[in-house]
């Protein structure tokens, strides 16, 4: 391993929501709570942060410009350096990330946001697709799963068992996390009993639907240091995209998600700690075997999505999941994954080190 | 590591117009990027990665359209971003683009913004449809009451920023509004719709995409020796603040201020209305040209107006705004701020045709977004040395 | 948690067109035809104005018919269709390569039961009585090798729109500001929040100041004063899109309240003729009281002469 440099970018605080069904706070109050819990998690106040990016969805918000009144949560007063994308939080830390490389400005904040109890999935998702031959069919989340799982599942690649072991075994470690909105302790064969929601996919495939927000923030090499004891350094940050239409793909395969670890430096060292955004259980092997991870890695201990789906948060706090267990010690190297997009269209690989000890 | 050059090698955009009911989403956004692909003398395949820049989802009522935008703009393969920052977008894409150069992370990279208002209603959008909507005119009017009744303005002013882009918009040939005929008269004549805004002193609502690529300093060197001049990022700034509170000038917002020092710091203007040879400013309404003026500190507090109407900012001036007709002529709302960042690289790469400003070496650009609370700006050169210090 | 709540529909009728490749598509819809569109060796249905790869274009020119039959080659069974899925009863999505095409097309098919769905299956499109060039046309596609339904002729002219009706149902909780300020406005009163850092006052519902990034609550109310002068103000010609509700020239104005630093923006001025509208204006608040619940009407003038202060006009935020 290369010695940090000042060009090296490292995770020095967070702060996620408790995952809930539904939260009575305004998307601004949630994010104004976990902006505050990663400034004073990272020992700084908003007045230090040079950059911050927001990602949120007018769409699950129901509102045209939502992210404008979330200004209000950040503290940008003298104005702030600040951006915003329509995407996961995961991908407002890249852009984040991508400022800090810049060189000019040291430290850095990310949050992501939604409130997806406030309308039905099925009349949100379909708004996502194709406009001209998906949109009028009102083909949602569940349906693009279940069509992706039907295939892994005539390919071999996946069993009905295996993803209700896949949900018990997440549900299971979900315990441990004090922010999991669905956990405990599940038979199999009771799940395996359960009718279809959309073939070959059980409820217990399924994410629950959840409100949320987390935040990051991340610093510059000397900044990083001068700040945390203990810095998560970013060694490789990549995201991909592949076809929208599923019915162009292969969709027993995840080229996206092979391109982004390869392009994040997934291969260069072991990792011990995979946290990815698998909202549904037949995901798990599919990006697994996708990165390559051998038996040895352990996945999602946090409990995943499958624990809590704050949409438009949810890969974000994949990362910072990831960034805990190397915090905790015990883990050096781990990964977090984040995607978007029906079958898995558009993938994001966050690889983080710990220091050598 | 430091900013690493980034050039300008291509800029493409569409013709603007209210409905483009001859494409589709797909072509729109198409036709700009071919435009700009060909200027580039590149193909789909040459690009590393694509941003897409646009105002809400709801206005085309396609959530997140990256997504069904990515094999349509060859981002398959390749990382595709998308960015949302209100009015501002436009500008905040092209940033975000050079920044994936500038940090080294890619060597040429797609930007693209659009908007095709006509697939809904944005005025209805943005009222949320309910009872007496304001529009975006009617809240912006009493910042522009606030600037004529504090900077003495004579009230002609507005519509002779009106008469002026339209003028330039006739030497565009991809401006959407073309009016022949205009003149103060016309635009005094036109109805009184948010007072004290007109109706010809206001920005069309427009179907439009607009893309740039850009590449790092060896494709830029590459561009100028076979002959395509290239236009270089000299310094790029964003700035938000929040939308109200008791103390916020809304008429000279902090961040406007904030963003231009911010910029001319970079490039190291002292005086701007010198060093600068024209400028695209987010203009939707007219009175907006002489507060953007004195708000990135080009003109002194309360004489903004004054180069208005000394004719400054004519094509022809010492000072020129909006040489493409501006957000005046043509508005594809999250398209908008790209086509002013793109007509700033066209003016210093000697390709703005009619339009353009003799011997321009060094150019600025700007969009705003929401409560005139965003703020993206960047500066661009004919050369990484245009002062040649 | 029990949490009061307020639902708003989002609902927009979206035109879109379709461009030439799209356009020829849903016309041969009209007509109970399938067309793929050729891209080197393969054939792609349905058909777009660019290879999925490698982004080149794709000429109407190369449009060629395909189906109407096809085989599934995944599907999954909706077990409790939902309101804006094409069917009412169970049934299956499924991707659909149609004969002749390289590339499945997504749509619904009428099975009756999960049992009769099975990759590798033969299906067949129901056309639609009535076709306009859209997706649907198709009703959705039956077990067999045999198209049923449709009948009547296809589209007189090419088909270069769509129409797309999206409604969404948003439930979104009262927070428990929003809920005391709505208690004081039912009462004819203004609650104010002062932030304990800057000592800014917002209106109640607000809930936090944005200076200072803090939550604002029941411990820093104020009562806002009922009176106040025009610092700025607009009027708006109204533009006869959906949703206005006016039809005459009216006044939106800023009201700076008195003692409190706060301004209420673009609030309805009533009894003033709109050429009278001024900044200095005094104004206090009209509230009708018939109902349960007080309504802010809007403001009228108190009767005290104007406020004369040139910065008055900037008090904006």
């Amino acid at each position: 391993m290369a010695a940090r440099t000042d060009d090296d970018i490292a995770i020095i605080g967070w702060s996620q929501s408790p995952m809930v069904r539904a939260t009575n706070k305004t998307e601004t109050q949630m994010l104004l709570e976990v902006i505050t819990g990663a400034v004073e998690h990272t020992g700084i106040t908003r007045a230090e942060l040079d950059f911050t990016c927001a990602g949120s969805c007018d769409y699950v918000a129901g509102q045209a410009f939502s992210f404008v009144q979330n200004i209000d949560a950040i503290g940008a007063w003298p104005p702030k350096r600040d951006s915003h994308v329509e995407m996961d939080g995961a991908w407002a830390l890249y852009e984040a990330w991508v400022r800090l490389l810049m060189g000019d400005v040291d430290v850095a904040l990310a949050t992501g946001s939604g409130r997806s109890s406030t309308a039905d999935p099925g009349t949100i998702y379909p708004m996502e697709m194709d406009p001209y031959y998906l949109a009028p069919l009102g083909v949602d989340a569940m349906t693009f799963a279940g069509l992706q799982a039907q295939a892994l599942v005539e390919r071999g690649a996946v069993t009905e068992r295996q993803m209700a072991e896949i949900a018990a075994r997440t549900r299971r470690d979900a315990k441990d996390n004090p922010f999991a909105q669905v956990s405990g302790d599940f038979d199999v064969d009771v799940l395996l009993a359960e009718d279809y929601v959309r073939s070959p996919l059980r409820r217990h495939d399924l994410p629950p639907i959840t409100d949320g927000a987390s935040a990051v923030v991340i610093a510059r090499g000397d900044k990083a240091r001068e700040l945390c004891e203990r810095p998560v350094w970013i060694t490789g940050f990549a995201h991909y995209a592949e076809i929208h239409y599923p019915g162009l793909r292969d969709l027993t395969k995840a080229e996206s998600v092979t391109l982004a670890g390869k392009a994040a430096g997934l291969d260069e060292a072991p990792i011990q700690v995979a946290e990815l955004q698998t909202a549904f259980t037949h995901e798990e092997p599919l990006v697994a075997s996708a990165l390559g991870l051998g038996p040895d890695v352990e996945i999602n201990p946090s409990g995943g999505p499958l624990a809590g789906n704050p949409i438009m948060s949810t890969g974000l706090v994949r990362i910072i999941e990831a960034a805990a267990r190397i915090r905790d010690g015990g883990t050096h190297r781990a990964l977090a994954h984040s995607t978007s997009g029906p079958c898995l269209q558009q993938n994001l690989v966050c690889v983080l080190e710990g220091d050598e000890r | 590591m430091g900013h690493q050059p980034c050039a300008i090698v291509g800029i493409g955009q569409t013709h603007h117009k209210s409905r483009r009911w001859d494409v589709s989403l797909g072509g729109l956004v198409r036709e700009a990027a071919r435009r700009a692909l060909d200027d580039a003398e590149m193909d789909w395949d040459d690009i590393d990665a694509v941003v897409l820049g646009k105002a809400p989802d709801l206005f085309e009522g396609v959530m997140k359209p990256e997504l069904y935008l990515t094999d349509a703009l060859g981002a398959v393969g390749k990382p595709m971003f998308r960015v949302h920052t209100a009015g501002s977008v436009g500008g905040s894409t092209g940033i975000v683009a050079s920044h994936l150069v500038e940090s080294g992370r890619h060597r040429r990279v797609l930007a693209v913004a659009y908007q095709k208002q006509s697939e809904g209603n944005a005025q209805f959008a943005l009222g949320s449809g309910k009872g007496a909507s304001l529009g975006a005119g009617g809240a912006f009017a009493p910042f522009m009451r606030s600037y004529i009744y504090r900077s003495g303005a004579p009230l002609d002013v507005g519509p002779m920023v009106a008469v002026k882009d339209r003028e330039n918009a006739l030497k565009n040939p991809y401006a959407h509004l073309k009016i022949e005929d205009i003149s103060l008269e016309k635009v005094k004549a036109s109805p009184m719709m948010w007072d004290p805004v007109r109706y010809l002193e206001s920005c069309p609502s427009s179907d439009g995409a607009c893309a740039v690529v850009f590449t790092d300093e060896v494709g830029g060197r590459e561009a100028e020796a076979a002959g395509r001049a290239p236009a270089w990022v000299l310094a790029s700034a964003v700035r938000s603040e929040p939308a109200s509170f008791p103390g916020r000038d809304p008429v000279r917002p902090q961040g406007a201020v904030d963003v231009a020092n911010d910029v001319y710091q970079q490039v190291g203007i002292t005086n701007p209305r010198e060093q600068i040879d024209c400028a695209e400013l987010y203009v939707p309404f007219s009175w907006y040209e002489p507060m953007w003026l004195e708000a990135h500190l080009i003109a002194e507090p309360g004489e903004g107006w004054q180069m208005v109407e000394s004719g400054a900012t004519a094509l022809d001036g010492d000072f020129p705004v909006n040489m493409s007709g501006g957000v005046l002529s043509s508005n594809p709302i999250g398209a908008s701020g790209l086509l002013r960042f793109a007509e700033a690289a066209m003016q210093v790469r000697g390709t703005a045709g009619e339009h353009q400003v003799d011997g321009a070496k060094v150019a600025m650009a700007q969009a705003y977004g929401a409560s005139a609370q965003y703020f993206a700006m960047w500066i661009v050169g004919s050369s990484l040395d245009p002062y040649g210090s | 948690m029990t949490t009061a709540s307020r639902q708003a529909t989002i609902r927009f009728p979206y035109k879109r067109s379709l461009g030439p490749v799209m356009g020829a598509f849903m016309t041969a819809l009209t007509e109970q035809r399938f067309l793929g569109i050729r891209s080197g060796d393969r054939v792609i249905c349905p058909p777009r104005e660019w290879d999925p790869d490698t982004a080149a274009d794709l000429s109407a020119d190369d449009l060629v018919e395909v189906g109407p039959a096809g085989t599934v080659e995944s599907w999954t069974w909706v077990a409790a269709p939902g309101a804006a899925h094409p069917l009412d009863r169970p049934f299956a999505f499924a991707l659909i390569r149609l004969d002749g095409a390289d590339t499945t097309l997504l749509h619904a098919v009428d099975a009756g039961a999960i049992d009769v769905m099975a990759t590798g299956m033969r299906v067949a499109p129901r056309w639609k009585a009535e076709r306009t060039g859209h997706i649907t046309d198709v009703d959705a596609f039956v077990p067999g090798e045999t198209p049923e339904g449709g009948g009547g002729a296809g589209a007189e002219e090419p088909v270069t729109m769509m129409e797309y009706d999206a409604a969404i149902t948003y439930t979104l909780p009262i927070t428990p500001n929003e809920a005391r300020d709505a208690e004081w406005v039912a009462q004819g009163r203004f609650l104010g929040l002062q932030c304990p850092v800057c000592g800014r006052t917002y209106l109640g519902s607000r809930g936090y100041c944005p200076v200072d990034a803090v939550e604002l609550g029941a411990e820093h109310e104020v009562e806002l004063p009922q009176r106040g002068t025009i610092t700025n103000f607009t009027i708006v010609t109204p533009v006869q899109y959906p949703g206005q509700t006016e039809t005459d020239p009216f006044p939106r104005v800023h009201v700076l309240l008195d003692e409190h630093d706060v301004v209420l923006g673009y609030q309805n001025l009533i009894e003033v003729p709109v050429e009278e509208v001024r900044v200095g204006l005094r104004v206090q608040a009209m509230w009708d009281t018939t109902g349960d619940a007080a309504e802010l009407e809007g403001w009228i003038p108190t009767g005290e002469a104007d406020v004369e202060d040139p910065d008055l006009v900037n008090r904006i935020c």
